[in-house]
């Protein structure tokens, strides 16, 4: 069974090899240049100067803000590439899960393997298992780099926990490719057909990533609420890494007075009432957030997820695969 | 042992169509049987079945004592169509099957494509329909079966193709006693090779025996016109088909004895006159053939 796989799959296999190759070739030299901006330029020497504290004071120049607009100039164009990025281990799943069953059911060759002397449970789990594992090594490298290349760029954009830049790092890629193959797997054991079994992967991938994105994540701990009354010196930083839900403007009885946004007035600014009204010190700021620590539990509860449904979707193959297609 | 495969109340359906029904059928161990009927009537289901791709919604079936299951050594078979991996050499798919079975002759399979003059290192994809039939019927027979069965192996080749490859068949099962089960919606295919025939209609079982028995008690007799559906001729258990000109009337009947009455002329008839007298009466079930053959068939060979 190990040998057939090699054989059927190995052309695939190596598509899929140099393009991550092709992917890591074009990626590497753009993370030097973004380490070595993040590191020579100022940004890396202010952040460790003032330690990245919670609150800082404008005023006493604490912020490294100016050094952080510096390398976004620069380098803050990029972050649209992470969508390309984060629909890299799509591609896995259309190009080695969706024809795992569904190439063969189409041309009739499950006929031809399936009567050899090697029963339908083991044809399956030693072929899912052994493009899982290929899977899962190509992913491996991706989160390496991507989690190096990512590094610079999410400290200066703010937060680690933030949309696309949470999605690039760590565990999630891993599983998200897990998802993938066993969605395309899964897909073709339905369709019994390559293209329909490629346009589930794609809209089940998207779709599942969007829901888990948008409806789980933010809610996977109770996320911390900070109150910052609207006259005050001391600001929240927004390098420290809080990935910001919501925030808005609250009076003392605590009806919102401004939706999404902020307002702070510099303690002189009350003295000389230039704006009578607008800097009422009863109002106060509510920020909703995560904070930074929260990172890891967040990537391996993401992680988990998908790995869960993943495991779920390889066990209906497995099914199909045994008691409903002939 | 003497039965290779046997079926009881087998069935299996499809949503609300059962693509086959009742159908309880024994195939002698040994025996070239050749499996009969239009298209549709569920010979590729049957074959399905039997083969472990399908399980049965109904009755239940037994290849070699086994209940089918995918994986089964000392069972070939061939689908329809061949399905081979098109872009592995045929030498890669002799590899395959030293790999995924435990009984397996590599030396066998590339003997018989040299024979053939089918090159090993050539993809498969490349090979001609006939030459592709080739391939698959070496890999199958490579497992050393001794049941093969094979789904219209010969329907998409040429009428050379066919009677090489039939040959080939033949030679290939007679070294080891292989008994074959061998579908197609062509009798005059079966004619050559079959020595047990089972004509499927309609998703059930029409016709069960031995070629020479059936053709033995089939026989067509012409005599003087006389009314349709007149009283019974001594000697024949059933009258099949029946059509008259002006002055003569023939009749398709099975016997059950020998028919002495001098008023009527007996003559043989061929195998595909008989599939097709029968193909064309599908309610001839209550007369000679159908079922209650098949089952008096079954205990026969289980007993």
């Amino acid at each position: 069974m190990i040998w057939l796989t090699w054989r059927q799959h190995r052309l695939q296999a190596a598509y899929l090899l140099l393009g991550t190759l092709a992917v890591s070739a074009a990626l590497f030299p753009i993370g030097r240049a973004m380490h070595s901006a993040f590191d020579n330029d100022g940004l890396a020497e202010c952040l460790r100067t003032n330690g990245n504290p919670e609150f800082i004071r404008p005023a006493e120049g604490m912020g490294c803000g100016e050094f952080a607009d510096l390398f976004m100039g620069r380098f803050g164009s990029l972050l649209p590439l992470g969508i390309l990025l984060v629909l890299l281990p799509m591609l896995v799943g259309l190009f080695l899960g969706a024809p795992l069953v569904a190439r063969e059911v189409e041309q009739g060759t499950h006929r031809l393997v399936w009567t050899q002397g090697v029963s339908r449970l083991r044809w399956a789990t030693t072929k899912f298992g052994l493009i899982t594992l290929f899977g899962l090594a190509l992913a491996a490298g991706y989160a390496v780099l991507l989690t190096w290349w990512i590094e610079p760029l999410a400290a200066a954009a703010g937060s680690r926990l933030e949309w696309l830049v949470f999605d690039l790092q760590g565990v999630v890629p891993l599983a998200y490719t897990l998802f993938a193959i066993a969605l395309g797997i899964a897909a073709g054991a339905v369709s019994r057909k390559l293209l329909p079994a490629m346009g589930i992967t794609l809209a089940g991938f998207v779709v599942a990533r969007v829901l888990v994105a948008w409806l789980g994540r933010p809610r996977y701990q109770e996320p911390i609420e900070r109150r910052i009354s609207v006259v005050t010196d001391r600001l929240p930083n927004e390098l420290h890494g809080e990935w910001n839900l919501s925030s808005g403007v609250y009076d003392a009885s605590g009806r919102q007075i401004v939706a999404n946004g902020n307002r702070y007035c510099p303690p002189e600014a009350l003295a000389n009432d230039r704006a009578p009204g607008v800097c009422d010190p009863t109002t106060y700021n509510l920020e909703v957030y995560q904070p930074a620590g929260r990172f890891w539990t967040f990537q391996w509860i993401e992680a988990g997820i998908f790995a869960v449904l993943a495991a779920a979707l390889l066990a209906f193959a497995v099914y199909r695969v045994r008691n409903r297609i002939s | 042992m003497s039965t290779a495969l046997e079926t009881r109340g087998l069935g299996k359906r499809y949503g609300r169509n059962w693509a086959l029904r009742e159908c309880s059928l024994a195939v002698p161990a040994g025996r070239v049987a050749g499996l009969v009927g239009p298209n549709g009537a569920g010979k590729t289901t049957l074959l399905h079945l039997a083969v472990g791709l399908l399980r049965p919604d109904a009755g239940s079936v037994r290849v070699l004592g086994d209940t089918p299951e995918t994986g089964l050594p000392r069972i070939g078979f061939v689908a329809q169509d061949a399905p081979l991996y098109r872009d592995f050499h045929a030498a890669d798919l002799i590899t395959m099957g030293q790999k995924l079975n435990k009984r397996w002759d590599s030396g066998f399979a590339r003997d018989r494509l040299t024979q053939l003059r089918i090159p090993l290192d050539r993809k498969v994809g490349k090979l001609s329909a006939g030459q592709r039939a080739q391939v698959a019927l070496a890999l199958a027979l490579a497992r050393k079966p001794d049941l093969l069965l094979l789904d219209e192996p010969v329907a998409s080749l040429d009428p050379l193709a066919r009677r090489e490859f039939l040959q080939v068949l033949m030679g290939g099962v007679a070294e080891h006693g292989t008994t074959v089960l061998l579908s197609s919606h062509l009798v005059a295919d079966l004619e050559r090779v079959c020595d047990y025939l089972i004509v499927l209609n309609e998703s059930r079982v029409q016709v069960l025996g031995g070629v020479e028995d059936l053709l033995a008690t089939h026989k067509v007799l012409v005599g003087p016109r006389r009314a349709d559906r007149a009283g019974p001729v001594a000697g024949v258990a059933t009258v099949i088909r029946e059509s008259h000109t002006d002055r003569q009337t023939s009749l398709l009947v099975r016997t059950h004895g020998p028919v002495l009455d001098p008023a009527w002329m007996a003559r043989d008839l061929t195998l595909e006159d008989l599939v097709l007298a029968y193909l064309a009466e599908p309610s001839s079930g209550s007369l000679p053939g159908p079922d209650r053959l098949g089952i008096e068939n079954g205990m026969e060979m289980t007993s």
